[in-house]
């Protein structure tokens, strides 16, 4: 429900970098999305498609979301690593541990949403 | 001629809000205060328990009652005699360190025991956010079907204290409270789920003993806030990689 907070972090974040580096155009946008992250990446990326149509630096960047597994660490028998991949069940990885099924796991990684790099065009003069 | 070039970011979008989340618990911890988090869905029993904890815990409680638009809860706690701030949201579905922030500088700080915040009603949600709070607890009436425990895992993992409120109506609306015990052990086995009927003063006095007991010795599950017992410079060995942009 708060995607469009996100969108605007975001939209924030790769409008102030573009400026930063004199960018004359952004081409890539690159978003990591933990799976556990509460975020809906359809609608965040519908909001986040208008917000950068609305700017002549940003509208033709193209947005590539990356999903980022869920690593877990079992307090049980100590496995460290990915957990549970299973679509139909999206919160498999953070209850179950897939090597000894124990339910004491905790979650080390995939609850966060990066913007991990954006790709621009520049004029090559400077340097 | 153009040069394409490729720029590293690495930024944590939630950075900004666990880095303020931060600064709030400094603030209280500052001032000796033991601060709570309640959430649960509209109408599962937060004000109501919060107002219980008012009147017979033995220490002095502050509260920041979280709403969409309204006072509402606010007044409520208020003719408790304890000082209350009411936070509201405007549109959005929880509350943020940085409302949170807002709200401590109302607060009469050094006349407190205890932080109690209210957030909105919502179990999806504030799970993204955290406050600066040393405890999360989660309220669910069995009234909102026994489904949903296990159909909202995230907050239920998240969180330090499972109360599962209203069983004395379980039977009326046909829900299992033990069916949602059990779903709240199995997402997580080791905090205390206490099943309550606030109205008939069931369970209470177990709630109590649990708050008092987390403020006591700390919060031992505690994966979900930053972990304000080891030094500071010391990262979050799990959750945030708290690359810090710039």
């Amino acid at each position: 429900m708060h995607e469009f907070a996100m969108a605007q972090g975001i939209f924030n974040t790769v409008y102030d970098t573009a400026i930063a580096n004199d960018a004359n155009e952004v081409t890539e946008i690159v978003i990591e999305i933990g799976r556990l992250a509460m975020l809906n990446p359809e609608q965040l990326k519908f909001m986040l498609g208008v917000m950068l149509e609305g700017e002549e630096l940003t509208k033709n960047a193209e947005m590539i979301i990356n999903t980022i597994d869920v690593e877990i660490k079992c307090h049980n028998c100590g496995f460290e690593g990915i957990g549970n991949i299973d679509d139909s069940d999206h919160y498999a990885p953070m209850i179950l541990c897939p090597e000894c099924e124990s339910h004491r796991v905790q979650v080390l990684n995939g609850k966060d949403i990066t913007v991990r790099s954006i790709s621009i065009e520049k004029d090559d003069d400077e340097d | 001629m153009h040069k394409i070039a490729d720029v590293e970011i690495a930024k944590n979008i939630m950075a900004a809000n666990d880095k303020l989340a931060h600064k709030n618990l400094h603030l209280l911890e500052d001032h000796n205060i033991f601060c709570v988090d309640f959430v649960g869905a509209i109408g599962s029993g937060k004000t109501a328990l919060i107002e219980d904890l008012i009147d017979n815990l033995d220490e002095k409680v502050g509260v920041l009652a979280g709403d969409i638009i309204s006072d509402f809860d606010a007044d409520r706690i208020k003719s408790h005699n304890a000082p209350v701030v009411g936070l509201n949201t405007g549109t959005e579905c929880h509350l943020d360190a940085h409302l949170v922030s807002h709200g401590l500088g109302d607060l009469p700080l050094d006349d407190i025991d205890y932080l109690f915040i209210e957030n909105v009603g919502n179990l999806i949600c504030p799970v993204d956010f955290q406050l600066g709070s040393h405890m999360r607890v989660v309220v669910v009436s069995v009234t909102e079907g026994d489904d949903t425990v296990e159909k909202h895992p995230y907050i239920f993992k998240d969180s330090d204290l499972i109360i599962i409120n209203k069983i004395d109506l379980a039977d009326a609306v046909g829900a299992s409270t033990d069916k949602m015990v059990t779903d709240a052990k199995k997402l997580n086995p080791d905090v205390k789920v206490i099943t309550t009927s606030l109205k008939e003063g069931k369970g209470l006095d177990e709630v109590i003993e649990a708050i008092k007991d987390a403020k006591a010795h700390g919060v031992e599950h505690h994966h979900h806030h930053h972990d304000h017992d080891h030094d500071h410079e010391h990262s979050h060995e799990h959750e945030h990689t708290h690359e810090h942009h710039h």
